[in-house]
């Protein structure tokens, strides 16, 4: 058991919080949100000079071999900065996948790229249909189809809330190319263009404007080489990633989290009214704690799944709980800190809590909701079983009835045997009348 | 990071599940509670047995008769303990008036007093709380007056925790009128059959037995006073520290968890089992993911107690927070679970679960053992966010 960080992840994450704090300021923020691509090529690059985009990859491929863990911390201080980065779509959700599922050319080929910033990517899975049906992040919510021609595959249908895809330079697409026993069955990754004949993408207005978007396809033809893994096994080395990707985002919920309650707790403190700081009301106060313990059990629960994952250990059921727990409790860590900046914490020029705010909603949402992985945690619940009983002899000591027993120490027994002596006068009077 | 525990740690609780696992009745769960003459020497026996392989003192120093554990591994035998349903007599011997005496005891007291603890021998009462001394608990006003060698006492305890007949009283006294007021209380370890002590039941919501207890011209010799005079408070506190854990109530919550589970596997509505409803599989799942983070937030605390060195004291503890919120708040999901039947209590055939959630409803409600969750908010707020105090009246008592 050890609840701190290496002193090689303190120094991750005193270089990212430096970094940041210098690169990604409110200004800047406010500059992105204006952008209609809301991305910055050149920031993009910096990352790469850092090793950010390499930090989960082996060394041959460019990478630095960091394990879940250091990328958890990474993830903590680009919440905390609201970073507005293709980082989760193009490393975690695709580039792990590859790394997973790729081919030793496809990784040889593309890893690097992707490291060195040159290589956007954005997983296209979520449909309107499944999204709305409840099971987006569910392979029986795949039904965009890649129907198999010749030497290469002809793919229709609708993603929709694909983050990431109006800047990628490749989408990772999970479709079916088939049916069988289980969902899982027939969902097959293609990696193309973004720009392909028949692809139209549409960013969407989002509470947070981080413009995610419909992506169309309409008779898009790829090679068959284009598919990553083996055709129709695509869902587990994706699962794996969606796995990461729901922890990243936990801690950017965190880092954010963490930065929110920094802001009330400070303006509690500072802000007078009736010739005090608000910060001496209980009710004030209240709002701070709970912002705190949201904050707190969220970090925590999410760096057990981060363990988890980094040691390889079974890590289905700690991702889950992490993303059900998390997404709420972000939520309501920053309703709290809303409440104690009340009029100074919701205008849009000044200010980060309404960007703080505003992004919490998409990752609570984003790589699944709490029911969603509520209903992961369930299915292991089910499974729960019965604990070993006592194997001594029986004793006999609590058959009789509670109300029966006798207690031993006189001051109970009295009061007992005085209840008991009422209730037999009371008995006697009625049999007398 | 990382969030294991080690083989070691792992053989520990092995050894000490098995070792109850052995000497539990079959016929014993947790929820069963212990008043007659012969459940109460099932209880003192097994505590003597337990005692003599040192179970019942995992975190004391093995010259104390401890198993000189961190507290860590102190923490396991505890939730092992809490899973098993385990309340020792002992109680606040064992937790707070040995740990005390250990720290703060002249040598005639650890003699007297250490050994029949570790080994078993004694029954506890904590006597802390007054009428007038609840959350502000430097407001004690039982009264110690020197007297010669002796101290004379005078005053009433509330809302006492105990039905086992007690040999001690680990009390909070008032020995001197000073501001701020903390500073005039000591601490005493009271024969609890010394002349002029008076004992009368206080039955609780759900059937927790307390005591209303009576000092009416108590003389007790000097030896009783623990530590320095008018230090208790700060006596007392530094025990807190020192034995604060939490586990048992990781390792009840988890049993009281899983044995609502295995109810909902079993039992049906409509004719499909309880569990294949959605809605209540929902529930089911969040109170686990709620048991995972009242796990790391308690273990956290712990863990920082054996890097206290490195880290300093810890400045807020969310442990019991998070204990007092989830414990309503999952009550408050299996009553709605059990709608109509969840008022029916263990006598009536009907009930469900032996009427067990129906009484912890009723527990919910005496919850406020430590404090009530709002006191734990405003010392957090205080400690951990140093957001500033309201003013409050430190006038000297009366």
């Amino acid at each position: 058991m050890d609840y701190s960080l290496s002193e090689e992840q303190l120094m991750l994450q005193k270089t990212a919080r430096d970094f940041l704090e210098q690169e990604c300021t409110e200004a800047f923020l406010r500059d992105m949100e204006e952008d209609d691509a809301g991305f910055s090529p050149d920031l993009w690059g910096k990352l790469a000079n850092l090793g950010w985009l390499g930090l989960p990859f082996p060394e041959e491929y460019g990478g630095s071999g960091g394990s879940v863990m250091d990328l958890a911390v990474l993830y903590e201080e680009m919440g905390r900065a609201m970073l507005p980065s293709p980082h989760l779509s193009t490393v975690v959700l695709a580039g792990l996948t590859i790394l997973a599922a790729g081919s030793e050319a496809q990784k040889k080929d593309l890893l690097p790229k992707l490291v060195n910033g040159d290589l956007v990517l954005a997983l296209a899975l979520t449909e309107p249909e499944a999204l709305w049906n409840g099971n987006g992040w569910e392979p029986s919510g795949v039904t965009v189809k890649a129907t198999a021609d010749g030497d290469s595959y002809v793919i229709e249908g609708s993603k929709l809330l694909v983050h990431d895809a109006h800047i990628a330079d490749q989408l990772l697409l999970v479709a079916r190319t088939g049916d069988g026993a289980t969902p899982e069955d027939g969902i097959t990754l293609f990696l193309l263009d973004a720009a392909a004949k028949g692809v139209t993408c549409t960013p969407q207005a989002t509470t947070a404007g981080d413009k995610p978007s419909e992506v169309v396809f309409s008779r898009v033809r790829v090679p068959a080489s284009s598919i990553v893994g083996e055709p129709g096994g695509g869902w587990a080395p994706l699962a794996a990633s969606l796995r990461v990707g729901a922890v990243m985002v936990c801690a950017e919920m965190v880092g954010s989290g963490q930065r929110a309650l920094e802001i009330a707790v400070d303006y509690a403190k500072t802000r007078v009214q009736f010739e005090q700081p608000i910060g001496i009301n209980q009710y004030v106060q209240e709002h701070c704690v709970h912002c705190l313990t949201n904050v707190e059990a969220s970090r925590w629960i999410t760096y057990k799944a981060a363990w988890k994952l980094s040691d390889g250990l079974p890590s289905e059921m700690e991702a889950a709980a992490a993303k059900a727990w998390t997404s709420d409790a972000h939520e309501k860590a920053l309703w709290f800190a809303h409440q104690v900046l009340a009029g100074a914490g919701y205008g849009q020029d000044d200010g980060v809590l309404p960007l703080l705010s505003r992004r919490g909603l998409a990752q609570k949402l984003y790589l699944g909701d709490a029911d969603h992985h509520l209903r992961t945690v369930a299915e292991y619940v089910k499974r729960w079983e019965a604990p070993p009983a006592p194997r001594g002899a029986r004793s006999g000591l609590w058959d009789a009835p509670e109300e029966q027993q006798v207690p031993a120490w006189a001051p109970w027994r009295e009061r007992f045997e005085r209840i008991q002596k009422r209730k037999e006068e009371r008995r006697q009077r009625r049999s007398a009348a | 990071m990382e969030f294991g525990f080690t083989s070691r740690q792992e053989a520990l609780r092995k050894e000490i599940e098995d070792y109850y696992l052995e000497q539990l009745p079959e016929d014993y769960t947790a929820d069963k509670s212990s008043t007659t003459e012969e459940q109460h020497a099932f209880w003192r026996a097994l505590q003597k047995r337990a005692g003599e392989k040192r179970y019942l003192t995992p975190g004391w120093p093995e010259e104390y008769g401890g198993m000189g554990l961190d507290t860590i591994e102190q923490g396991i035998v505890h939730d092992v303990e809490g899973e098993m349903g385990i309340h020792w007599p002992a109680g606040a011997g064992l937790r707070l008036a040995g740990p005390a005496t250990i720290l703060f005891g002249t040598d005639e007291q650890k003699a007297r007093v250490i050994p029949p603890i570790a080994r078993g021998e004694s029954v506890w009462f904590q006597a802390f709380t007054e009428p007038e001394a609840g959350s502000d608990e430097a407001n004690v006003q039982l009264r110690a007056i020197e007297d010669g060698d002796d101290f004379i006492l005078n005053g009433q305890k509330t809302f006492i925790s105990g039905i086992h007949k007690p040999d001690y009283l680990y009390t909070l006294t008032r020995t001197a009128d000073v501001a701020p007021k903390h500073r005039g209380i000591s601490l005493f370890l009271i024969p609890a059959d010394t002349p002029g002590i008076s004992y009368h039941p206080q039955p609780s919501m759900g059937g927790s037995p307390q005591n209303n207890i009576f000092f009416d011209d108590v003389r007790v010799s000097k030896g009783a006073l623990l530590g320095e005079l008018n230090k208790g408070f700060y006596h007392a506190m530094a025990t807190f520290e020192f034995e604060r854990s939490g586990t048992n109530y990781l390792g009840s919550n988890r049993r009281a968890l899983l044995d609502f589970v295995l109810f909902c596997k079993e039992e049906t509505k409509n004719g499909k089992p309880l569990i294949d409803d959605p809605a209540v599989s929902r529930d089911l799942a969040q109170m686990a993911v709620d048991l995972q983070v009242q796990e790391l937030v308690t273990w956290h605390t712990i863990w920082w107690f054996t890097q206290r060195e490195r880290l300093g004291p810890k400045p807020y503890d969310l442990s019991a927070f998070f204990l007092k919120q989830f414990n309503t708040s999952h009550n408050k999901i299996m009553m709605r679970i059990l709608g109509a039947y969840g008022q029916l209590q263990r006598s009536s055939r009907w009930a469900k679960m032996s009427g067990l959630i129906e009484s912890q409803w009723q527990r919910m409600r005496t919850w406020h053992a430590g404090g009530t969750v709002e006191i734990y908010k405003v010392i957090v707020a205080a400690r951990g966010l140093g957001l500033p105090r309201a003013a409050r009246p430190t006038s000297k008592t009366q």
